[in-house]
């Protein structure tokens, strides 16, 4: 039988099927997607998760990949017939080395972002991935969805941080790619094809990762503006006068800000007085602290901004990040809260929460919008949160109308519906009324290509 | 009062992961954030607290060492003071130095009271305040929550061992401030601009005509021996069976 083969690959402590244990790992942290397995296992290396898929496929079961459970879009998540099988990479936790005069590591996928942050740092290196959840999810998870978090616009997407991958294909081959290189044109570049494949063509078992030197000092400011306009206007301004040593550049309204005030009073806000948005940044100068202040000045006099403050020392630089971090968690405090993780181009920033804003108000007038998010990378994580007095179910039905408003203007200044939550159960029918037939019928072709008898994470994304 | 002198030294930030030198000689502030000791930046809030409230005229603010130290007189500036000296020697200064490097400054400034943090937290001296006090033959009111002046006097509750307790001051005084007395305020950009026009003097430590106590000579650092990462154990058996197999019990 199945269930006791894999009980006897990933041995004793590879494997649950409690109840308890397994709730934590079949609910989605918001509460949005319930599932159910088969079984829980945890192999604890590359070749039993090989011989887990490899079961698997000969049992025509299918086979759901997790890491640290903190996607916002079901992909981790079973389906509820208690019949697919839930791979958990959490034991696979080794970093396996560190190779400083290289800039890379080889870290295995269940490795929490934070740790392999950590293992750069004892090495006197910077690895940038960063975001939110980086103290719960793992590599695994970011690599497959292809996470951006708060660095992006200076270092790019968790793709971007790839040089190699060790990836069990759907028949229970093991490809080893950790080849390090950073110039290889022999072929297709086939690590690309599964990171951001939300585990359907594969399970990424290890990565051989891109490691930058340390920054030593940053400088951390919160900037009070009029519009998301002026925040992009500053945007260009200081890319240009800082030599694009921005590090990230974060847009809060301020309705986040009295959320904040509201449900975390415990948080220090930097500005006494309200303004209608701010924007977080940080930027990499190091001890030449005048620069950052001579362009924030500078800015400030072109009307770009209408005040700033600059921390003024790591304290402080984290408090301000932790008003920014502690956005996502203080709009459950307020009800119902639909999320939107879309992206546009650059400069249509301003004119896609304009336009946006106006929709879902016309058709909800007291409805409040929170849009926030990495807007140095065009993302935008346009959120509305029902008004007070409903019940979140009267909301709730109504969703679906509001997103629509909001995907087609999306849609209409050429953005996507997924900028970096990727796409799992949520928004499957997004992907298709999105992206143009000729886009999804590649992508399934690739998928019976490398999952044949699609065993590998079925009912997500395509 | 006319003039409150606050001392803001220049030390290793306090989130930053101390690290050793290579060599032993001290400790690695290559390349590492540098801030103001926060014990020294709350000493600061409050002496622009005393300002705000229109109880005293004018906050200067004072650093011993290198031309590095000018950075974080500036933030002071920026914060809110009114001016900044100084004092400058390449030597590391111990706490009888630099109390009576602050001594010579209160005889030219005519200050009337001293807000020092308690301790700075690179070498943990807590000494400094107290040798001032007892040099300048005035009152010391240390590690203070709480500080509320009457005209002549000072009434400043202090953090004790046993709790808190409450003493009454004649000022001129020293005042070495604790943790929870306030909490500094973010500096604005505009007040950093307007921070570097502000009069930064620089003082040779020469000109103070101090004499340099007898230093103490460190002979090596090294860092304390790193924690054993801890195990798991199943049950008592197992517990009582690692403690013999490492001889604790």
């Amino acid at each position: 039988m199945l269930v006791d083969e894999l009980k006897s690959i990933v041995g004793t402590s590879g494997w649950t099927s409690d109840p308890d244990e397994l709730l934590p790992h079949l609910t989605e942290w918001r509460d949005v997607f319930h599932g159910e397995t088969l079984l829980m296992v945890s192999p604890g290396s590359t070749e039993q998760v090989s011989a887990v898929i490899r079961a698997c496929a000969a049992g025509n079961t299918a086979v759901v990949p997790q890491g640290g459970n903190t996607g916002l879009c079901g992909g981790a998540i079973p389906d509820q017939t208690g019949q697919q099988v839930l791979l958990s990479l959490s034991r696979m936790n080794a970093i396996r080395c560190v190779s400083p005069n290289d800039f890379s590591m080889i870290v295995e996928a269940g490795c929490i972002l934070a740790d392999v942050q950590a293992a750069a740092r004892q090495a006197a290196r910077f690895f940038p991935l960063s975001l939110a959840a980086e103290g719960t999810c793992q590599i695994g998870g970011n690599l497959s969805t292809n996470a951006g978090g708060i660095n992006v616009l200076r270092y790019g997407n968790a793709r971007d941080q790839v040089l190699g991958l060790e990836v069990v294909l759907a028949d229970g081959t093991i490809w080893n790619g950790l080849r390090g290189l950073r110039k290889d044109t022999a072929g297709y570049d086939i690590k690309h094809l599964f990171i951001g494949s939300e585990g359907t063509l594969g399970v990424i078992t290890a990565a051989n990762l891109r490691l930058y030197p340390e920054v030593r000092e940053s400088q951390t400011a919160m900037i009070a503006v009029n519009s998301p306009q002026h925040a992009v206007d500053l945007l260009v301004e200081l890319r240009g006068s800082l030599a694009d040593q921005l590090q990230a550049f974060e847009l809060i309204p301020s309705r986040a800000i009295r959320y904040l005030r509201r449900h975390m009073s415990a948080l220090r806000m930097p500005f006494t007085d309200d303004y209608p948005w701010y924007v977080l940044l940080e930027s990499s100068l190091g001890d030449d602290a005048q620069t950052l202040e001579s362009a924030l000045a500078a800015a400030l006099e072109k009307r770009l901004g209408v005040d700033a403050v600059v921390a003024k020392n790591v304290s402080e630089q984290e408090g301000l990040w932790r008003i920014r971090h502690s956005i996502s968690e203080v709009q459950k405090f307020e009800g119902v809260s639909l999320k939107h993780d879309v992206s546009v181009p650059l400069g249509k920033i301003g004119a896609f929460i304009e336009a946006a804003e106006a929709a879902v108000l016309k058709l909800m007038p007291d409805a409040r919008i929170v849009a926030f998010g990495h807007i140095g990378d065009g993302n935008v994580h346009f959120n509305i949160s029902q008004p007070k007095s409903w019940e979140g179910d009267r909301f709730r039905e109504k969703a679906a109308s509001l997103s629509n408003v909001v995907y087609e203007i999306v849609s209409s200044l050429q953005g996507s519906i997924s900028a970096e939550h990727g796409i799992g159960q949520l928004k499957r029918e997004l992907l298709k009324q999105y992206r143009g037939e000729e886009e999804i019928a590649v992508m399934k072709s690739i998928k019976a290509a490398l999952d044949p008898g699609n065993i590998l994470n079925p009912g997500k994304v395509l | 009062m006319e003039r409150v002198l606050v001392g803001l030294k220049r030390v290793v930030d306090y989130n930053v992961r101390v690290r050793i030198r290579s060599d032993g000689s001290g400790v690695e502030t290559d390349g590492v954030k540098m801030s103001i000791n926060p014990f020294d930046e709350i000493a600061l809030e409050e002496a622009l607290r005393m300002k705000e409230r229109g109880e005293a005229n004018e906050v200067v603010v004072v650093s011993i060492g290198g031309s590095e130290c000018q950075q974080q007189l500036r933030t002071g500036l920026a914060m809110g003071a009114d001016r900044a000296i100084l004092v400058e020697t390449a030597e590391s200064v111990n706490p009888l130095t630099g109390a009576r490097i602050f001594l010579e400054l209160i005889k030219r400034e005519a200050a009337e009271l001293v807000l020092l943090g308690k301790q700075a937290i690179d070498d943990d001296n807590n000494q400094t305040g107290q040798m001032l006090a007892a040099l300048w033959g005035r009152p010391q009111a240390t590690f203070a929550s709480r500080i509320e002046l009457n005209g002549s006097t000072a009434k400043v509750t202090r953090e004790v061992d046993v709790g808190l307790e409450t003493i009454e001051v004649d000022l001129p005084a020293v005042i070495t401030t604790d943790l929870r007395l306030n909490e500094p305020r973010y500096v604005k950009l505009p007040d950093i601009m307007k921070a570097k026009k502000k009069p930064l003097d620089q003082i040779p430590v020469a000109d103070l005509a101090v004499e340099s106590a007898a230093s103490i000579t460190a002979v090596t650092f090294e860092p304390p021996e790193q924690r054993q990462k801890g195990i798991i154990v199943k049950d008592v058996a197992e517990l009582v069976a690692a403690l013999k197999d490492k001889g604790l019990v």
